[in-house]
């Protein structure tokens, strides 16, 4: 649309682009609007599971049934199916007549298309089932590798969901870690506080116990030195003539002790 | 009987218009186009089939080389199935005409050829003398080497019509000589009718050897000169 408008006024504004206008159609399908109507091709109708049962794989079953009202049935016997004979009494007519007129001539190449038909037939009759469960493996690898990729990737987002639901349940857990953190700090500034106060406590008892011991030191050395005084005096004060007095009667003691001593040996003995 | 025998090789007309255009087209019928991802059995075997001859052929070719994969499996299907429909009996295989088989065998060597030589000129002109030849023989084996390079279309088309031609050729003369040995004796016809079983059973091989042969021989020149 706005490009329609574009032309008429560039044909307005340059007269020398109005050649411009030769290209108008093509703008105008350019602009046509595509893809309104329903989509029929798609989705693609599914396709029959089975193919239509055939006789000596040329004839269709449906051309025995079309015989059966004209033709009736042969029952060979009560317990079997009744077998449609119709058909196969028109066939072997057929290939009699064809052969018994000479419209089909039997030539070489009627050898050759028994070898080949035969060959042909007995290929099929032996190999035919097993290469049609190849051919349905293969179809079935297929879907199933795809089938595995859509599973792969459900799991993947399976499990993210599951981590994300379990990341939220440990959101709300959390609380327990920062109790738990907070009753360590507790714990720590009590042990801290604890261990100063003891030390402030061994400091205190020390500055004590030094006075103390300062007190006791001052007081043996008084009492020491006092004794030491006393001493000297008392050394100072013996004078000699005391001296050989105390000395004289000592001897006379220890003698006097020394008489009485043998006198008491005999007084022992006796 | 010389005219019953060539019989079968003569271009089918009908009512006067070609109706080799049509047997020709008519394998590519046989190989249906399918744009789901699950087919039925007959279009899964025929992508599988197809995928495992591609890979076996073109792997050996590097990307410039590769380029000819639909071409060459194109011609791998048609020899192939040309010569398989004309083993079924009363009808015509468009491969014993050797015009035909000229027309495919010319252009596709000349083109691997002319690729060669348009690219890699000096590889292409190393390949008239192999390696480690004495040097008197020099002009000989050039001139035979080039001659042996001219052949090369000329035996593509001659094989491939020879062999197919002659085996539908063996396949009528033994299918005639048990007509004819059957109002004589029946064992000897019983026999001969075991031998034409064993030629049918060979002449399969043959239809599908020689489509391999023929798009391997083109693979192997292309080969040499990409």
């Amino acid at each position: 649309m706005l490009s329609r408008v574009v032309l008429s006024a560039a044909a307005a504004a340059a007269p020398s682009l109005k050649n411009a206008a030769l290209l108008g159609p093509g703008v105008l399908q350019a602009t046509r609007i595509f893809h309104t109507g329903q989509p029929s091709l798609a989705p693609v109708p599914p396709l029959p599971e089975h193919g239509g049962k055939v006789r000596f794989g040329l004839i269709p079953e449906e051309f025995f049934q079309f015989l059966y009202p004209k033709t009736g049935v042969t029952a060979s016997c009560e317990l079997q199916r009744k077998i449609l004979k119709g058909p196969y009494v028109l066939g072997t007519g057929l290939i009699l007549y064809l052969l018994s007129k000479e419209i089909y001539v039997i030539t070489p190449e009627t050898f050759s298309a028994i070898s080949t038909i035969g060959f042909l037939v007995y290929i099929v009759k032996k190999y035919g089932a097993s290469v049609g469960e190849f051919a349905d493996k293969l179809n079935e690898q297929k879907i199933a590798q795809l089938e595995e990729v859509k599973q792969a990737s459900i799991k993947q987002i399976q499990d993210a969901i599951d981590m994300e639901k379990s990341q939220q349940a440990l959101v709300q857990k959390r609380h327990y870690l920062f109790d738990v953190q907070r009753n360590n700090i507790a714990m720590a500034l009590e042990v801290t506080y604890r261990e100063r106060l003891h030390r402030v406590y061994r400091e205190v008892k020390n500055r004590l116990d030094y006075h103390i011991s300062v007190q006791n030191m001052m007081r043996q050395k008084e009492q020491e030195h006092m004794i030491n005084w006393v001493e000297k005096r008392v050394v100072q004060s013996i004078s000699a003539q005391q001296e050989k007095e105390t000395i004289a009667k000592c001897i006379a003691d220890l003698k006097l002790l020394a008489k009485k001593a043998q006198a008491q040996p005999e007084l022992g003995r006796q | 009987m010389n005219e019953n025998l060539f019989a079968s090789f003569i271009t089918p007309m009908i009512l006067g218009l070609p109706l080799v255009t049509l047997i020709v087209l008519f394998p590519s019928l046989l190989f249906p186009t399918s744009n789901r991802l699950v087919n039925n059995r007959f279009v899964t075997l025929q992508q599988w089939m197809l995928q495992l001859v591609s890979k076996q052929m073109m792997s050996i070719h590097n990307p410039k080389g590769q380029t000819w994969t639909l071409t060459l499996m194109s011609l791998i299907l048609f020899i192939g199935s040309t010569n398989l429909l004309g083993l079924l009996p009363h009808s015509f295989t468009p491969t014993t005409q050797l015009s035909m088989n000229l027309g495919m065998a010319i252009p596709l060597w000349a083109g691997a050829v002319i690729t060669g030589f348009r690219n890699k000129t000096k590889t292409s002109l190393a390949h008239f003398l192999p390696q480690g030849t004495p040097t008197p023989l020099i002009p000989m084996l050039v001139i035979i080497e080039t001659i042996s390079l001219f052949i090369q279309p000329m035996a593509l088309a001659v094989r491939l019509t020879a062999n197919i031609t002659a085996g539908h050729l063996l396949i009528h003369l033994i299918g005639g000589a048990t007509l004819a040995l059957m109002s004589i004796s029946a064992t000897t016809a019983l026999i001969t009718f075991i031998i034409l079983i064993l030629l049918t059973i060979l002449e399969f091989a043959v239809a599908m050897i020689q489509a391999y042969v023929f798009t391997l021989l083109v693979s192997l020149y292309l080969h040499d000169n990409t």
